[in-house]
């Protein structure tokens, strides 16, 4: 028996396969096996033998399956161990690509201007496109004949109504919605048209973004202020703003805003003819007629508004520098904006 | 407006460089927008003198001279009539060069070695033939030998390019630039006699000088359209003789921007420049009789301008008429019948103040903007016809030895101004902020040459009366004021100070978020956002196949659209959706998925189009092409109608899908989105006649949306809970007739089966063994109640109900 139980031993050991190890099971712990013929052999004992006989042989037994098990394992381990030594893919191949779509730049950029007004108490307020002359213009101190009708080359839908040349007519449409209530803060974002041929930085389409304040004790320092705010949120924290006096009808005193290059951060480039300066927005404290027309008392309250081109505020983040790529949507142009 | 920096510095003494002074001015609102130095192409023009001067041996009409630069000795030989013995002359030596790229050099003249030329102004500043009468530049006597012509005469100059706003008329001409200058710097100005008589620069505008003669001139002025022309000023200059004005004058003439041409046009020009009134000098003696009227044209009146075009005149065009008919277009340009020419002796100069809309209405019609007409259409200073035509009538003078009469006609029907404005502290503390004392902003205005008055008390706030220039148009109130105070002390002085941040601002609307949201879920689903104009050809409608009944065939038309193919408003995003695809096609881009929201405009019986917001969507070709992992990615229908039930789905939306929807999409491979009981959309393959005449390759699908219908159907999911047994799945296939729609049998199922959680479409077959005109449908059906695990026995129960509605509803056989 011990001859057996060796053998047995030593036969684990060699097996270097499951399929070897099954065997070696079988030849001893199977039916037919060699430990199980011992037990078969314990009737033919005398009586008083058969309780050691058996503990004997099953104390053989459990030796064994305990080998067994131990080798079972290990060899399992092995042959995982193998197959994973064995399993390898290229993983320079690419994967499987999800198909990712983009945003429109004019899109992100407006979100993020959206985002920097309000957190500065700004709503965003929608207003028609195609306009009546008296919101375009006369409202806004443009009477008919005044020069600066020209310098906005209009695109007429009749003789008394246009497309709107500017946001500004939302300034009075939303004030009127506004029914006097304080304080109008809201910005205006939009499309409008002028009557100018597709070059490198016209368009007859465009948009642009306009804001009011309308409170009390509103004063040009609070334009300053505000549109400081936006710029740096909008152009990073280093930029910086600088007002000079220009003139609009519908605000006075007018200010032209610029702004320090976003490229060579006001040293002096080609984008910004070396001045260090990018021109970005008309401004102005609200004129008191348009408060007026607003149905606001410009005796009680005071306001400032800007306006400014949305494409070119885009263009000027992202280094765009032809303004027709913005409306050719060339797959390869948007491509770029995924994730952006 | 260009400022040459040598004349502007005659009336303002600045000690600032050019570069200082544009940026001052700049940040003063006198917009600067280039700065360019004039530089003449010219060399080796010295001064000279004559030595000696003998007749040509073989040429008696020309002369020899001996000509000394200082430096050495010339043989010149010359015509011109200054060239005689002992005059100071300027001579272009041998290689020197002139404009135009003319090189001097020794030639030989009827046998007469000439080393170099004696030039005239002509020659120097243009690098042309003398003009006719036009004699070579004599200099006056003690100028040094040997100097160069640029420094004895500034030819090379800087010149300020201002881009001017149109509040900013007054500084249409030097002197008004230069008192902008002197204010900005506190330097004086410095103006020329007569102007300093008539105290052109002062509060209350020009004004006769104590010893203006009281005498009437010799024309008669009728002004019969007072609301065109309110005065008329007109002066004769007698026995004028054929001149050229000083090259100085000419230079400064051309570095404005205008050219020289005789001496009498050039003095009227030099006025203008000077001072902002545009002048005309008329032949007196070409003139009928002794009357000129400013009055509207009549009808079929004519005119041959200066420029040599005849002219059709229309009826309130205002012009200046003799006894003839129109001699000038009042402001534009004078006519060529009553010009000056080389044979003119009397001049008659004119004055004249003309109302701009009327002037800008005028030369928009002729097509001829002019220097004139740029300062009248802004308003030119009421007060200073006089002035400015008795300085034209002094350089005249100088220049041509004319005789200026005494006195003057002037015809004025101008109503007296009132220029004095009430100013008030308090719009300075409420509309600037900052605190600018009012001494300070009296300071300001008399810098301007405003008037002052004393200062009073007015509630809380100090008050003065400011009497503004009448050169001074754009000031009209309080306010105005108010911004000439905030831009000579510097906007950069002011504070940036923030916007108090306790208001309640957003949160935007309900609208406005799922707007954007929309947006996130397209692109999230690998659409890819577009912006088209909103502007359309007709054909572009045409293409889409509408018919006369479709809202959409015609666009709200444009009055003067800039081209056909921008002349009416999309009605569509669709057509601009598919140029986008034309031009990705035309890069060879195997294919992509667009997407663009957008207004759309259609005619309404109100006096403004109806305006509505959608959502366009279009994907064509290869979304992705196979990769060595997987297959490509079609644009499909059904890959785009799974984009567009996912995007209803995610914004909460239950809508569903009608067979066939409206051109340019393919009548049998598109359907209606049906929502709340209205179409709020369609989505479908493009319509093959369409891809054919829009030159599309390939397979095409469009959908479109009502904006404004999804956003206000879009809501909140709510959260429901999670079932704690697990679900059960059963599948069941029903064989219909073809033509029952999908939807119809899982709508069935949907209502009959019982705690039903989904049902999904997992297969459509229609070939054998099915039989022909079927097709068998293979739903899967999700069972998940949140109470218990269905048994076998209610599943089949439940099967046993859903196969008999099948049966009875859409006639379906369960084949599985």
């Amino acid at each position: 028996m011990e001859k057996l139980g060796e053998r047995a031993l030593k036969e684990i050991e060699e097996a270097t396969s499951l399929a070897a190890l099954e065997e070696v099971r079988l030849k001893y712990l199977g039916k037919k096996g060699e430990v199980t013929g011992l037990l078969k052999t314990i009737g033919s004992l005398p009586k008083e033998e058969r309780p050691a006989f058996g503990a004997k042989v099953n104390a053989l037994r459990e030796a064994i399956e305990g080998h067994l098990k131990e080798k079972t394992a290990f060899l399992e381990r092995k042959a995982l161990e193998e197959r994973v030594k064995r399993e390898t893919v290229d993983v320079t191949l690419p994967g499987n690509v999800p198909q990712v779509g983009s945003l429109h730049p004019l899109t992100k950029a407006l979100r993020e201007i959206v985002q920097i007004f309000y957190g500065m108490g700004f709503t965003v307020y929608e207003s028609r496109e195609a306009e009546t002359d008296e919101m375009n213009f006369v409202k806004l101190n443009l009477a008919p004949g005044h020069p600066s009708r020209d310098a906005q080359e209009t695109l007429y839908l009749t003789e008394t109504t246009l497309l709107r040349t500017h946001t500004s007519p939302g300034q009075i449409r939303g004030m009127l919605d506004m029914k006097g209530k304080l304080p109008v803060r809201f910005i205006v974002p939009g499309r409008v048209y002028r009557r100018d041929q597709m070059d490198a930085s016209h368009s007859p389409v465009f948009h642009q973004v306009e804001g009011l304040v309308i409170d009390r004790h509103i004063t040009f320092e609070h334009l300053k202020g505000c549109f400081l705010e936006f710029a740096r949120g909008f152009f990073g924290p280093e930029t910086k703003i600088r007002l000079r006096p220009s003139y609009f009808p519908f605000t006075e005193p007018s200010a032209e805003i610029d702004v320090s290059c976003t490229i060579c951060k006001g040293k002096g480039c080609p984008v910004c003819g070396r001045t260090g300066w990018l021109e970005l927005s008309g401004a102005g404290m609200v004129h008191p007629n348009v408060i007026r027309n607003g149905g606001y008392d410009p005796d009680e309250v005071t306001g400032f508004a800007f306006g400014f081109g949305l494409d070119r505020a885009a263009m000027l983040k992202w280094g765009i520098d032809d303004l027709r790529v913005l409306f050719e949507n060339d797959l390869r142009f948007l491509r770029q904006f995924e994730g952006i | 407006m260009r400022v040459p920096w040598t004349w502007l510095k005659e009336y303002v003494d600045l000690d600032w460089t050019v570069e200082e002074t544009c940026e001052r001015l700049t940040h003063a609102g006198v917009k600067v927008e280039n700065l360019v130095y004039e530089k003449l192409d010219l060399s080796g023009v010295v001064s000279a003198l004559v030595e000696d001067v003998s007749t040509h041996p073989a040429r008696p009409d020309l002369k020899v001279g001996t000509v000394n630069t200082g430096e050495g000795r010339y043989t010149v030989v010359s015509g011109a009539p200054g060239f005689e013995k002992g005059n100071l002359v300027l001579l272009a030596v041998p290689s020197s060069r002139l404009p135009g790229g003319i090189t001097i050099e020794t030639r030989s003249v009827a046998g007469v070695e000439s080393q170099g030329m004696v030039v005239c102004s002509n020659e120097i500043l243009a690098g042309e033939e003398p003009r006719p009468g036009e004699d070579i530049i004599l200099l006056p006597p003690g100028t040094p030998l040997g100097i160069p012509a640029q420094e004895l005469f500034t030819l090379d100059d800087w010149v300020i390019e201002l881009d001017l706003t149109v509040n900013f008329s007054h500084c249409l001409s030097i002197m008004g630039v230069a008192i902008e200058a002197s204010a900005l710097s506190g330097k004086p100005l410095k103006l020329p006699e007569v102007y300093r008589n008539w105290d052109w620069a002062g509060p209350y505008g020009s004004r006769r000088p104590a010893d203006d003669p009281d005498v009437e001139g010799e024309w008669k002025v009728e002004l019969p359209d007072p609301d065109l022309c309110p005065r008329y000023v007109g002066k004769v200059v007698r026995e004028v003789r054929t001149a050229y004005a000083p090259i100085e004058v000419e230079r400064r003439l051309m570095l404005a921007g205008m050219r020289p041409i005789s001496a009498i046009v050039d003095a009227t020009n030099y006025v203008m420049l000077e001072c902002g009134q545009p002048l005309h000098a008329f032949d007196a003696d070409r003139l009928e009789g002794k009357t000129i009227w400013a009055r509207r044209a009549r009808q079929g009146e004519t005119i041959e301008t200066l420029d040599g075009e005849e002219r059709r005149l229309e009826e309130g065009m205002l012009v200046i008429a003799d006894a003839r008919g129109p001699v000038a277009v009042a402001g534009v340009m004078g006519g060529s019948r009553t010009e000056v020419s080389a044979g003119t002796r009397n001049v008659l100069l004119e004055s004249a103040f003309f109302a701009p809309i009327p002037t800008r209405q005028t030369y928009r019609k002729l097509r001829l903007r002019t220097e004139a007409s740029a300062r009248f259409e802004k308003t030119v200073d009421p007060t200073a016809q006089p002035v400015a035509i008795e300085r034209a009538a002094e350089l005249i003078a100088k220049y041509t030895g004319g005789v200026p009469e005494r006195g003057r006609t002037d015809a004025n029907l101008m109503e007296p101004l009132k220029r004095s404005i009430p100013f008030s502290m308090r719009v300075v503390k409420r509309t600037l902020g900052a605190p600018i004392p009012i001494e300070k902003c009296k300071e300001i205005f008399e810098s301007l040459h405003f008037a002052v008055g004393p200062v009073k008390k007015e509630g809380d706030f100090e008050t003065m009366d400011v009497t503004v220039p009448p050169r001074r148009v754009d000031i009209k109130e309080e306010i105005d004021l108010c911004e000439e105070v905030a831009r000579i002390y510097g906007y950069d002085k002011f504070e940036a100070k923030p916007l108090t941040p306790a208001v309640p601002g957003g949160p935007p609307n309900k609208e406005y978020v799922w707007f954007e949201k929309m947006k996130d879920f397209l692109v999230s689903m690998g659409g890819r956002e577009v912006v088209t104009t909103s502007l359309l050809s007709p054909d572009d409608l045409l293409a889409m196949g509408w018919d006369e009944s479709d809202g959409r065939s015609k666009g709200v038309p444009l009055m003067d659209p800039l081209s056909s193919s921008e002349s009416v408003l999309r009605t569509s995003l669709l057509p601009g959706l598919l140029k986008v695809v034309q031009r990705n096609q035309s890069v060879r881009m195997p294919g992509g998925f667009f997407w663009e929201t957008g207004r759309v405009f259609f005619p309404s019986r109100e006096e403004l189009p109806l305006e509505a917001v959608q959502l366009g969507l279009c994907m064509y070709g290869t979304l992705r092409e196979s990769t060595w992992v997987e297959g490509e990615a079609e644009a499909t229908f059904f890959r785009l109608k799974g984009v567009v039930e996912t995007l209803l789905r995610l914004m909460g939306i239950e809508a569903s899908f009608l067979p066939g929807a409206s051109m340019p999409m393919h009548p049998g491979i598109s359907a209606r989105v049906v929502a709340g009981h209205s179409t709020v959309g369609e989505v479908g393959e493009l319509h093959p006649l369409v891809k054919k005449n829009l030159g599309l390759i390939g397979n095409c699908v469009l959908a479109w949306f009502s904006v404004e219908a999804i956003l206000a159907m879009a809501k909140e999911k709510r959260f429901t809970p999670v079932s704690k047994f697990m679900p059960v799945e059963r599948d069941i296939a029903v064989v219909v007739d073809a033509s029952v729609p999908a939807d119809s049998v899982v709508k069935v199922v949907k209502e009959t089966a019982r705690d039903l959680r989904s049902v999904t479409v997992f297969d459509v077959y229609d070939k054998p063994p099915v039989p022909e005109g079927k097709k068998s449908i293979a739903l899967r059906l999700t069972y998940n109640p949140s109470d218990r695990t269905l048994t076998e026995e209610e599943l089949s129960e439940d099967r046993e109900r859903i196969v008999k509605a099948l049966r009875e509803a859409v006639g379906g056989e369960i084949r599985l």
